[in-house]
């Protein structure tokens, strides 16, 4: 799983760093503190949303930690299958070689696949599903790509992709469309003969419109679109690294090669209140007791909430930089 | 109005798209269809600080709004003993090209023609510039991610990868700069965006500025053989520009280097300096 390949020495010098009491790790951290993060939103300008996230990066030179990229393409699709009505998410993982310079293609590939199905199989669930991908009811919808690119690795990816993912899809604004329907024009017979000019209010309560709508069209507006609905329901992972009778976060390459076992969980949070579990991985050899199971999985629960929580914040302060404060320098501008 | 309409007439015989475009290449004053005249090149940004996961050279290159990264690992020892050469180091070029990178989403994989055309064309310009014979038995891997594309992306990569092969202490003759140069109806454009690039007949040109070589030539459209000699001497001088930016981002970052080494290892600080590595 991991590149990093440490002697016997390091491993158990690592492991004893970690058991003693109070523990030790090599940059000084606690055992549940994280590396600093960074993330930025609005990265790729070709995407409906996307954003970068770094863990443990250098702050001087910007080297090293854990580089995840990661975007949103909205695409139309036609609907065949009944199943696909309202829209479907598709994410990809991959992995460039220079974050993985240890590995073969052959096990870089298959790293992009272990890590796209989690994130795949996590983030299509219909429990999270936004209502507002669909375009016409039974004919077109928003095929949603998340794609994911990891540019750097040093320990943590699972915790790294899931917040990148989370604040990519935070960031997707999809397109506003407007239903277009053929008709035949009755105003034209009746017409003096001018440009046939459409003006035709629709009622809101008129739903024969979507039943028959065959088209859409995009309307031209000042913004990029609405928000996806319910975003604050995108899940936030951690991963528990368990040696022994403890457990660690955020661990590095080093740490993750000296533990045989993690723990990843996956909760959504919808409100402080209100939270899921989403998905849960036993990754590793080890083996784990029902009873200490059950604790881990509720202490993850804090986890995921404290880590759901800072990330909104951040996120709504990247919401204000990229919008009110780029309106307010162009409004000085004029 | 009239002289407008005379350049559209005019632009639409003489390329060879469907009339559908209706964005002027070049307008009657002079100026492209992002602001820019005939010779101007795109903004270049370079940013020469470490990349990947430990890196022994990178360069992020931007030409407008085309994004390049690249990584260099060597030289090393080949993960393959079958691919080493007994006299030179063997170069390994990877190109990988994000999905979200282009307004279409399209997903490449590594296998893929376009890819592995593009790397072939690499590895053909780097392997006679880099000093491969000085480090027999061994492997250079250039890893290259294209993270947006608009135009120029052969030329991105050239550049880039001269950079990154610079920041890696990686010896070459000569640094490799690349342009692409275009040709619409008579008068000559350099540094072709993406919406030029798909309307013009355009070459691609690598310098090496010192001994005023030239290590590549790629075009896959047609250009009238009386225009080619025009354009192939304004892309010869146009790489001599990029390699005096390119120049000086690496001047920058050695300074930059050797300042924070000197403050480092500097004696009058007094205490023992053996414990500070550099």
């Amino acid at each position: 799983m991991t590149s990093a390949s440490i002697s016997k020495a390091e491993k158990s010098y690592i492991q004893a760093g970690l058991l003693t009491s109070p523990p030790r790790r090599a940059d000084g951290r606690y055992l549940h503190d994280f590396r600093a993060i960074y993330l930025e939103t609005g990265v790729a300008p070709l995407s409906n949303g996307s954003a970068r996230l770094s863990i443990g990066r250098n702050p001087l030179d910007g080297s090293g930690g854990t580089e995840v990229l990661a975007a949103v393409k909205l695409e139309v699709e036609n609907i065949e299958e009944q199943t696909l009505d309202g829209g479907r998410i598709a994410c990809n993982v991959s992995c460039s070689p220079s974050a993985y310079p240890h590995l073969s293609s052959g096990a870089l590939d298959d790293l992009q696949h272990d890590l796209t199905t989690v994130l795949h199989q996590t983030l299509s669930h219909p429990s999270l599903h936004p209502k507002n991908l669909g375009i016409i009811p039974r004919k077109k919808s928003w095929l949603l790509n998340l794609d994911l690119l990891v540019t750097a690795e040093a320990g943590n990816i699972y915790d790294a992709l899931f917040l990148a993912a989370r604040a990519a899809l935070w960031d997707t604004k999809v397109p506003r469309t407007r239903s277009v329907e053929y008709k035949t024009p009755k105003t034209f017979l009746s017409a003096s003969g001018d440009m046939d000019v459409d003006q035709d209010t629709r009622s809101g309560f008129d739903t024969r419109h979507v039943a028959h709508a065959t088209d859409f069209e995009l309307p031209d507006y000042w913004d990029e679109g609405e928000i996806l609905e319910g975003r604050e329901r995108w899940p936030v992972a951690v991963t528990l690294n368990l040696l022994h009778t403890v457990h660690f976060l955020d661990a590095t390459l080093q740490e993750e090669a000296s533990c045989a076992s993690r723990l990843l969980v996956v909760y959504s949070h919808e409100s402080p209140t209100a939270y899921t579990i989403q998905s849960m991985r036993m990754l590793g050899s080890d083996e784990l007791s029902i009873p200490h199971l059950k604790k881990l999985i509720k202490e993850a629960e804090g986890f995921t909430r404290s880590m759901a929580t800072s990330l909104t914040t951040k996120l709504e302060d990247e919401d204000f930089r990229r919008n009110q404060k780029a309106r307010e320098k162009f409004g000085r501008r004029k | 109005m009239s002289a407008d309409r005379l350049l559209l007439t005019l632009s639409d015989s003489s390329d060879s798209s469907d009339g559908h475009s209706r964005i002027e290449i070049l307008n009657t004053g002079g100026y492209r269809s992002d602001g820019r005249r005939q010779y101007e090149l795109r903004t270049i940004s370079i940013d020469l600080s470490p990349q990947g996961s430990g890196a022994d050279g990178s360069a992020s290159l931007t030409h407008g709004l085309t994004q390049v990264n690249v990584c260099v690992f060597g030289p090393r020892e080949a993960k393959m003993r079958s691919q080493t050469y007994h006299d030179r180091a063997n170069v390994n070029i990877e190109v990988a090209i994000a999905a979200f990178s282009a307004s279409e989403r399209r997903k490449r994989g590594r296998g893929d023609k376009r890819i592995l055309e593009l790397s072939q064309t690499l590895k053909s310009t780097f392997e006679p510039v880099i000093q491969t014979s000085l480090y027999p038995r061994s492997q250079i891997d250039i890893y290259i991610q294209v993270l947006q594309q608009d135009g120029g992306l052969l030329q991105a990569c050239v550049n880039a990868t001269t950079l990154a092969l610079a920041n890696a202490g990686i010896p070459t003759y000569d640094f490799v700069c690349a342009v692409t140069g275009g040709v619409h109806s008579t008068s000559p454009l350099l540094d072709l965006t993406l919406l030029e690039e798909n309307d013009l007949p355009n070459v691609t040109v690598a310098v090496m500025p010192r001994s005023g070589k030239i290590t590549l030539v790629s075009m896959e459209t047609r250009l009238h053989v009386d225009r080619f000699e025009e354009i192939f001497r304004l892309a010869g001088e146009a790489g001599k520009v990029i390699h005096r930016e390119m120049r000086k981002a690496v001047k920058d970052r050695t300074e930059q280097l050797v300042a924070s080494m000197q403050s480092v290892g500097r004696p009058s600080t007094g205490a023992d300096v053996g414990d500070n590595e550099y």
